[in-house]
């Protein structure tokens, strides 16, 4: 069993005191071995610390948002059943994403769920409206343009190989890094980096094609159908 | 497309960057360029027009996909109905730990049982089946000659005679 220092074995109401003078890296080792020992606080403490991004994470692979609670339950439930073997050599951000993953895959081949398909096509306005933002740039206003933003993104990232929507969504929109990438996909650092700046241009491709000057004009509801 | 002198291709997806200078593209989108690696793909950008438009083409994708809001955080909630399920999960656990020995042992007597009735079926069908046989052969071996069944030819027509047969066969059992 590792050694666990006196000041930090203890209880609940404990654990973040004697913590928050080390590293974070260090508080999170101690953590991880006080949940070894069977502290059910100081694994709360690791799901609350990590528990937005593996929602970040399990979002970006599954991209529906009724899925991606029940999977991340299901991730630290798993996490819980199998931290005594975790043997603290890599991060525990490290393990507890790989397992993240893991589990997103094994949901989809469970559910034998389809990527979401976007059978309509945006409306010029859409259109316009997210190239104004974009060449302006100016921040985006309100909730209903959040919204209307996060729909035609999501209508161009759906254009995108599933590899390529990943790496973007966590890498700009969830803001993991490229080594925290590279460990999560099981990849080389530099092969995220060429991978990404692909996708960027294959993005950028759609996104041109869609402003651009072909663009047929009076396009279709912007509805998103999703399909099972 | 443009398709600079030194451009390698990928198979899959041609983009006019350079392959080598790819990763330093895209570190240099990110912002997370420096040092020698900044004065290497500046220098490498003033020849190269094919790296110069990849790079201005895929320049805006960090502002669009930053317009779009990172998801939220689940809050705390989320963390006590984890551990909540965690400790529901754990109870059903340590019940079954409590009665498991005696669930297995029950299980185990019950197929000790079972293979002990179907080998006693087993052995009492083919002891039923070869017993005709047997019986016969013991019938056989202790054959006991019928003094009383009427055989007309041997029929003692006296008292004498009747004890003289008797006599015979006692003697024949000695």
């Amino acid at each position: 069993m590792p050694d666990v220092p006196k000041n930090v074995a203890a209880s609940a109401s404990t654990v973040a005191i004697p913590l928050s003078r080390r590293s974070k890296g260090e508080e999170e080792r101690d953590l991880v071995r006080l949940a070894q020992n069977g502290t059910e606080a100081a694994f709360e403490e690791l799901i609350r610390r990590h528990q937005q991004r593996v929602f970040a994470l399990v979002g970006s692979i599954l991209r529906r948002r009724e899925d991606v609670e029940d999977v991340a339950q299901q991730v630290f439930l798993k996490v819980f059943i199998s931290i005594k073997r975790f043997d603290l050599r890599s991060a525990f951000s490290t393990w507890l994403y790989k397992i993240t993953v893991n589990e997103c895959w094994d949901y989809l081949r469970k559910k034998k769920v389809r990527p979401l398909v976007y059978e309509a096509d945006l409306s010029e306005e859409q259109v316009s409206r997210l190239d104004g933002i974009v060449s302006a740039d100016r921040p985006v206003r309100g909730a209903s343009e959040q919204a209307e933003v996060k729909e035609t993104l999501d209508w161009m990232l759906a254009k995108l190989p599933e590899q390529d929507q990943q790496l973007l969504i966590l890498k700009e929109m969830e803001g993991f890094s490229v080594q925290e990438l590279a460990e999560v996909l099981g990849l080389n650092v530099n092969t995220v980096k060429v991978r990404l700046f692909r996708a960027r241009s294959r993005l950028m491709d759609v996104y041109r094609r869609r402003t651009g000057p072909g663009t047929k004009p009076g396009a279709h509801s912007a509805s998103a159908e999703r399909k099972r | 497309m443009l398709k600079g002198k030194g451009k390698t291709m990928d198979r899959k997806y041609e983009s006019p960057a350079c392959k080598g200078y790819e990763a330093l593209l895209e570190d240099s989108i990110s912002g997370e360029i420096g040092g020698s690696d900044a004065v290497r793909l500046s220098e490498h950008l003033k020849s190269c027009p094919g790296c110069r438009e990849a790079r201005e083409h895929v320049a805006p994708s960090s502002r669009l996909l930053r317009l779009a809001e990172a998801s939220a955080d689940p809050g705390p909630g989320f963390a006590r109905d984890v551990m909540a399920r965690i400790r529901t999960d754990k109870d059903v656990r340590v019940e079954r730990g409590f009665w498991q020995p005696l669930v297995s042992m029950g299980w185990r007597f019950a197929a000790t049982a079972t293979v002990a009735l179907a080998l006693l079926v087993a052995y009492d069908t083919t002891s039923h089946v070869q017993q005709p046989a047997q019986e016969t052969a013991t019938l056989d071996a202790v054959r006991i000659p019928d003094i009383f069944s009427p055989d007309p030819a041997r029929v003692p027509s006296s008292r004498d005679e009747v004890l003289m047969m008797v006599a015979e066969n006692e003697h024949g059992k000695h």
